[in-house]
């Protein structure tokens, strides 16, 4: 999985071969956007890589009840399509609200317990084999 | 009726764009043993802010108790540096609640001395530059952010110096210490409010497998290996259901091990 995490200190020295996963960060950065608008505080650390279409990773993720989170999925291809969902530890749907726009996703989750949920992003289309994708979060 | 269709299509399409869709609905339910790259060895590490976030609302504790005072000295081994800087990040917070402007100054500081202990003052400088001047005008909520960002910047610098192992220990430091001060603020008015936050076993089993997996030069250090004794005390505890008794007992564990981080100042 750790090879699929990458946060932001590693894009910064990864090859221009990987320019693009820059763009799913800043996909993922706007997709965001609306919510910092709305007071989210937007934590500075971003996850990414790429996935094959239909290809899926869970990322756990401690999440606090009391807190209200939106996760929000971009990726780097015009014409793709990603999805983001909140799973509790049990493998719950736990996610209060959720969206996808083309290359953009979001979820909402209002934590019912403090402990482990997976954030499970996905690529639903995309005309290329690998796409890029990132993922970023805020919460208040 | 459809003088130009041309603009309903237009009009439409930008529509269309601007609601966000439904997509596809996701199943209610899945297998998690279906995501065998994804074990709990990796697991996203909250920020002291989001734990902070929910005590605010759980009432007003009185957080100058909970203040301490350690001697911050910047010479020591790399470890000890490493889960001080955490230990010192999570004080930041509990100044911060405290409202207590000398404090958060003197925790900027502090921060700035132990990064520049193990290489990474650069990275922080401006950080800390901004907490000193965001407590001075009493805008906690940046301060916090900031002190959020410093640790961010510090673990994201060492990964960078290929320091990985020593950024865990920053993490495991700032998560002893607000754990530490989460116990002692639940033990003062026990609610399952305020327990159900203690409800990290997960994390905790990180921590245990990120000091397990530590070359051995690491792991034989003698606070490192005093932390890895003290958290498989508390492992037991955080697997079952709390109780005012368990989170007392939490708490004079994550105790002993920040004076013991301390002492090795």
């Amino acid at each position: 999985m750790r090879r699929f995490l990458i946060l932001l200190s590693l894009c910064a020295i990864i090859t221009s071969a990987d320019a693009n996963l820059d763009d799913a960060i800043k996909s993922a950065i706007q997709a965001m956007d609306p919510y910092v608008k709305q007071g989210y505080i937007i934590r500075d650390d971003q996850w990414g890589g790429d996935l094959g279409l239909r290809e899926q990773k869970a990322i756990p993720h401690t999440l606090f009840r009391g807190n209200d989170y939106w996760f929000c999925m971009g990726s780097d291809g015009e014409n793709a399509r990603v999805a983001i969902h909140l799973y509790d530890s049990r493998g719950k749907l736990a996610e209060n609200d959720s969206w996808q726009r083309s290359r953009f996703a979001a979820a909402r989750i209002l934590p019912a317990a403090t402990g482990t949920y997976y954030i499970i992003v996905e690529v639903t289309a995309s005309p290329k084999e690998r796409t890029n994708w990132a993922m970023v979060y805020g919460y208040k | 009726m459809m003088k130009n269709p041309f603009a309903v299509v237009v009009a439409t399409t930008l529509l269309l764009a601007a609601i966000p869709s439904l997509g596809e609905a996701p199943p209610s339910h899945i297998d998690l043993s279906k995501f065998p790259a994804t074990q709990l060895d990796d697991i996203v590490v909250p920020l002291p802010s989001e734990v902070f976030n929910v005590l605010d609302k759980l009432g007003a504790p009185n957080w100058q108790e909970q203040l301490r005072d350690p001697k911050v000295k910047n010479r020591g081994e790399r470890e000890q540096i490493a889960l001080l800087l955490g230990s010192v990040v999570a004080e930041g917070f509990v100044a911060v609640e405290a409202a207590d402007k000398a404090r958060v100054k003197a925790i900027g500081r502090d921060v700035l001395e132990l990064s520049r202990a193990i290489g990474v003052e650069s990275t922080v400088l401006i950080r800390t530059n901004s907490i000193v001047t965001k407590a001075d005008s009493g805008d906690w909520i940046s301060v916090r952010r900031e002190l959020d960002g410093a640790l961010t910047d510090v673990k994201t610098a060492m990964i960078k110096l290929q320091d990985a192992q020593l950024a865990h220990l920053v993490s495991l430091g700032g998560w002893l210490r607000g754990t530490e001060v989460l116990t002692a603020i639940v033990q003062k008015s026990y609610s399952p409010d305020g327990a159900d936050l203690l409800n990290q076993p997960d994390l905790l089993r990180y921590f245990q497998q990120r000091l397990a997996g530590m070359p051995p030069r690491m792991r034989n250090n003698p606070l490192v290996t005093r932390i890895q004794k003290g958290l498989d005390e508390i492992s037991p505890l955080l697997n079952q259901k709390l109780t005012p008794d368990s989170v007392r007992r939490i708490n004079e564990i994550t105790g002993q091990m920040v004076k013991a981080i301390d002492s090795h100042a």
